[in-house]
């Protein structure tokens, strides 16, 4: 017979059991994907407007000839994506407002705002 | 052209050249040879080429995020070997005492700027070579490499020159403090990178300070550079750097306290064994 001391210890482990598989999936599913794609050194869109508070995937697809890299100081992220390739950056949760980001191998035109709501 | 080239060049060189000129500084305090930092600056190179050349194979590992994750491996590594140093340094008996610098510094001051050149310098590598077949814009291409790696490499000297300056008493401790200083920012790079992967979870920020120092500003570049000065740090980023900064703080104390204890003018077993 199972001491009383291990069936609680046995329950509480199953109740956690069924959270700790949703948990990761229930996160996994929610977070929404933006997809920018980099074509002729530009973003398409390069205006984003994401729900505040939120973490956000974003799927950059670079249509280009050339590498670029994705970056911006206010969103503390940076991410080399070669040539014809495509890569995932997670940003957020973010506080309400605007945050620019660049493309830094072309900054003059590869520019583009992530607002925040 | 040339002004985007410039700062993307002074950029990724002003972190290697910062931690550059301290080692050098450190390498001529305890009387070694330059060449183990020539030979930093080689290995970097090569890394740097070689990470360039494999960017998209390291790109697609771990789910797509082989970037940040080698990334973050590198900058930790680098905190170790710093880590090391600092506590190989703290080690040392107190000056009246003259002794050998050891077997295992001259690596540490090898391997540290290799892996710091290889990461900054693949970047570097990458933009030069999308760049190069564009003929058109090649002449202000050029220059503005050359004008950005002057730049660079002039900060560095000037840092240099400015460290060497100090009085022997406050060299050291103003060296291992820049080196704390730097292997913990390397910490909170790292957590950076793992949360832009999702290996780490994100959050909101735990303050702002761009309106004291903005990030983008000239001062901000710099203290971005040398101790990875961050505008919106997360509680995980920062509670990273604080343990990451504690515990040298802490090991570093240690082994100066525990070298402190020995009597001066005898010398321990292991100095005489090498």
């Amino acid at each position: 017979m199972i001491p009383l001391h291990r069936r609680w210890r046995i329950a509480f482990l199953l109740t956690l059991l069924p959270g700790a598989l949703v948990g990761p999936l229930w996160a996994w599913a929610a977070t929404p994907v933006i997809t920018i794609t980099i074509r002729d050194h530009l973003f398409y869109p390069s205006r984003i407007e994401i729900a505040a508070h939120t973490k956000v995937k974003l799927m950059i697809i670079n249509q280009d000839g050339s590498a670029e890299e994705f970056e911006s100081y206010e969103l503390n992220r940076e991410k080399v994506i070669p040539a014809g390739r495509k890569a995932a950056i997670f940003i957020g949760p973010l506080a309400s407002g605007a945050y620019p980001f660049f493309g830094e191998f072309h900054s003059k035109t590869a520019r583009g705002t992530i607002i925040a709501k | 052209m040339l002004l985007n080239a410039v700062i993307i060049i002074v950029r990724e060189i002003l972190e290697a050249a910062m931690l550059l000129s301290v080692l050098l500084v450190i390498l001529e305090h305890l009387g070694l040879s330059a060449r183990w930092l020539k030979g930093s600056i080689i290995g970097g190179t090569a890394g740097a080429i070689g990470y360039a050349l494999a960017i998209v194979p390291i790109s697609g590992l771990f789910d797509g995020f082989g970037q940040e994750i080698v990334n973050a491996f590198m900058q930790m590594a680098i905190y170790g070997l710093l880590g090391g140093l600092v506590v190989t340094l703290g080690a040392r008996q107190p000056r009246s005492i003259r002794h050998s610098p050891g077997r295992i510094i001259p690596w540490i001051i090898l391997a540290t700027p290799c892996l710091a050149i290889s990461r900054e310098g693949s970047e570097l590598i990458i933009y030069i070579s999308s760049f190069w077949p564009e003929a058109t814009q090649h002449a202000s291409f050029i220059l503005g490499i050359i004008i950005g790696s002057s730049i660079g490499i002039s900060i560095g000297v000037l840092s240099y020159f400015a460290l060497r300056s100090l009085s022997g008493k406050r060299l050291m401790p103003v060296a291992v403090t820049l080196l704390i200083l730097m292997a913990s920012g390397m910490t909170s790079q790292a957590s950076l990178l793992l949360m832009q992967a999702d290996w780490l979870p994100t959050q909101m920020p735990l303050w702002n300070s761009t309106a004291w120092l903005d990030e983008t500003s000239v001062a901000g570049q710099f203290l971005y550079a040398t101790m990875s000065y961050e505008a919106t740090p997360t509680p995980i980023q920062a509670g990273i750097y604080l343990a990451a900064m504690g515990l040298l703080i802490l090991l570093y104390g240690l082994v100066r306290y525990r070298a402190r204890k020995r009597l001066p003018g005898v010398a321990p077993p292991r100095e005489i064994a090498t």
